[in-house]
């Protein structure tokens, strides 16, 4: 469980670093062919745009697994050790619930609608569902991550 | 069926943050538990998945990520030292000079970087220590390094005011960045006001005053980063770049000066580029729930019930103007500035632009009024981070904040009531 974690978090990792290290190139490169090149690149914005999506989806899993969301923990605080288990247990398990149902089943609904409607992008043709599908691929890594989080808190 | 809709909402809303649920995710349960009060299961849930994706697909925003980077960058990068020295050579003299050094430091930093956080951080690691040397208490130090970093959110480049600009449904990001200096640079020489007054009052000795030789030399070596400003500030207001582009050309330019200036190399630029992302899904995540929220109650109806509610108290503009700041300083009690531009920009510009206030003056008037909510606990981040980097309690910062909450209210009242203060610079430029 531990090294699946740990690997997971990694891959992610990685996965930030090249999404936003291709976001600087890409808006570079509009810049640069918009004033230098005068010709104006077609499809940068678009591409940028939907990488920030992946920034901001695939990024929730990995900020929820290294918890830096940031929490009220005033009340939380004052209770007993034994009953701060207890509700850390509860938060997490509504998370794992929450995310289930919303990047889960909603996401993969997303999904499926924009597959059968077979929706494109304007600009670079990619097939919508292509970029819903960060959605319910974080869900699970947020499930999991709760999940491994809940059999630790003890 | 408006007032169930936000019963549940508060009521889900307020429980989850008192057990300790991050806020992100108490915005975004409570807009589901709401939404499914009216709209079946799969739909429901859906739409809310949908509202995430597109809330966050915007060229708009994509300099959010840039600035955060580029601030990063600066962090790392030695940009924030050489902003220090230029303020040491400048103020250094008068009383209370390391807190004048902080403001004028964090006014500085704010005036290339995007974000209060980076600011208060850069700041707090690097003053902090020498403010306690020299007789500053620990409190005092971290009050002032977290209100002054919140003046870099009006003084542009700011993420915040390009949030607002997409909530208000397209205000000009020209106009709202050049309407934050003078509210910025006004906020700063009342905060430095109160600093020179508590250092003389506890009787810190002042420094030596720097031979113009000294300014000259620190200010050469702080150009190539105020000269950042001049492009991408001149860039955006000529036109010539979007904020997005200027905020890429922000990380070259930073990323770029930090090599030569070799405090980055290629060793630390991924662990610089995962800090810049992992602090971009926070901040994304906080921006699409909401965006659903503000999704749920447009669709609920609610913006129109509130309006119509503040109209029925009053149509006087001082009055109205007055109840929404009190409210916004509550709401900023306990929420974020971004979700709360988010949610509730929708719900009080209709009712100011109906009294003829200009929006771009509006947004300026409640990021300011939010600035005071994210030095406060409960959900103050910029105290967090603050207090964190100086290694002391919150309830140390609290007294010596009071005195310099107060100069930032008469800031905030005068920048209310005298819309000039925002809306002149703008129309020089014909924004």
């Amino acid at each position: 469980m531990n090294l699946i974690e740990n690997s997971l978090n990694a891959i992610l990792e990685k996965i930030l670093v090249v999404i936003l290290g291709i976001m600087v190139i890409n808006v570079s490169w509009q810049v640069f062919s918009r004033y230098v090149l005068a010709n104006p690149s077609s499809f940068t914005d678009e591409l940028a745009r939907y990488l920030m999506v992946w920034l901001g989806v695939i990024g929730t899993a990995y900020v929820s697994g290294k918890k830096l969301h940031v929490a009220i923990d005033i009340l939380p605080d004052k209770l007993s050790p034994k009953r701060q288990v207890r509700l850390k247990k509860i938060v997490n398990l509504i998370i794992a619930f929450f995310a289930t149902m919303i990047f889960v089943i909603g996401g993969s609904n997303l999904v499926y609608l924009s597959y059968i409607l077979g929706q494109k992008s304007a600009a670079l043709q990619i097939p919508l569902y292509v970029v819903y599908l960060c959605i319910p691929f974080s869900g699970l890594c947020i499930v999991f991550f709760k999940m491994c989080d809940f059999k630790k808190t003890s | 069926m408006e007032i169930l809709s936000i019963g549940i909402l508060l009521f889900s809303f307020l429980l989850l943050l008192t057990i300790g649920m991050p806020v992100a995710w108490s915005i975004i349960i409570s807009s589901v538990f709401t939404l499914l009060v009216s709209v079946p299961f799969i739909p429901g849930l859906t739409t809310i998945a949908q509202r995430m994706a597109t809330g966050i697909d915007s060229f708009a925003l994509l300099a959010i990520p840039f600035f955060i980077l580029s601030g990063e960058l600066m962090n790392r990068g030695g940009i924030a030292q050489r902003l220090i020295a230029f303020a040491k050579a400048l103020v250094g003299f008068l009383p209370g000079g390391l807190a004048l050094i902080n403001i004028i430091s964090a006014m500085l930093m704010g005036s290339v970087a995007g974000s209060a956080m980076a600011s208060a951080s850069a700041m707090g690691s690097i003053l902090g220590p020498e403010m306690e040397k020299e007789g500053y208490s620990k409190g005092f130090g971290v009050a002032v390094n977290i209100t002054s970093a919140t003046t870099g959110l009006v003084i542009p480049p700011s993420n915040i005011l390009i949030v607002y600009s997409l909530a208000s449904g397209g205000a000009s990001i020209a106009a709202l960045f050049l309407a934050g200096y003078i509210p910025g640079i006004l906020t700063g020489m009342f905060l430095m006001i109160v600093a020179m007054i508590w250092a003389k009052k506890n009787k810190i000795p002042t420094r030596k005053r720097a031979p113009v030789s000294k300014v000259f030399s620190t200010f050469i070596d702080a150009l190539p980063s105020l000269m950042l400003l001049v492009v991408v500030i001149g860039g955006i207001v000529s036109g010539v770049f979007t904020a997005t582009e200027a905020s890429a050309i922000a990380v070259i330019y930073t990323l770029i000066l930090g090599f030569i200036y070799k405090e980055i190399n290629s060793k630390n630029f991924p662990e610089i580029l995962l800090k810049a992302s992992s602090t971009t899904a926070i901040v994304m995540f906080l921006i699409s729930a909401s965006m659903s929220m503000s999704w749920v109650l447009s669709f609920e109806n609610i913006p129109e019930m509130i309006s119509s509610g503040i109209m029925s108290i009053s149509d006087n503009k001082i009055v109205i103007l007055l109840l929404i700041n009190l409210t916004l300083l509550f709401i900023g009690i306990f929420m974020d500035m971004t979700p709360a531009v988010l949610i509730f920009t929708p719900i009080f510009l209709p009712v100011v632009t109906e009294l003829g206030i200009d929006p771009i003056h509006f947004g300026i008037i409640m990021i300011l009024n939010l600035c005071i909510g994210l030095c406060t606990p409960p959900v103050g981040s910029v105290l967090f981070v603050g207090v964190g980097v100086a290694n002391t309690s919150i309830q140390k910062v609290l007294k010596p904040l009071v005195p310099l909450f107060i100069a930032m209210v008469i800031s905030l009242t005068l920048v209310t009531y005298i819309p000039a203060l925002s809306l002149w610079l703008p129309s020089l430029f014909n924004l």
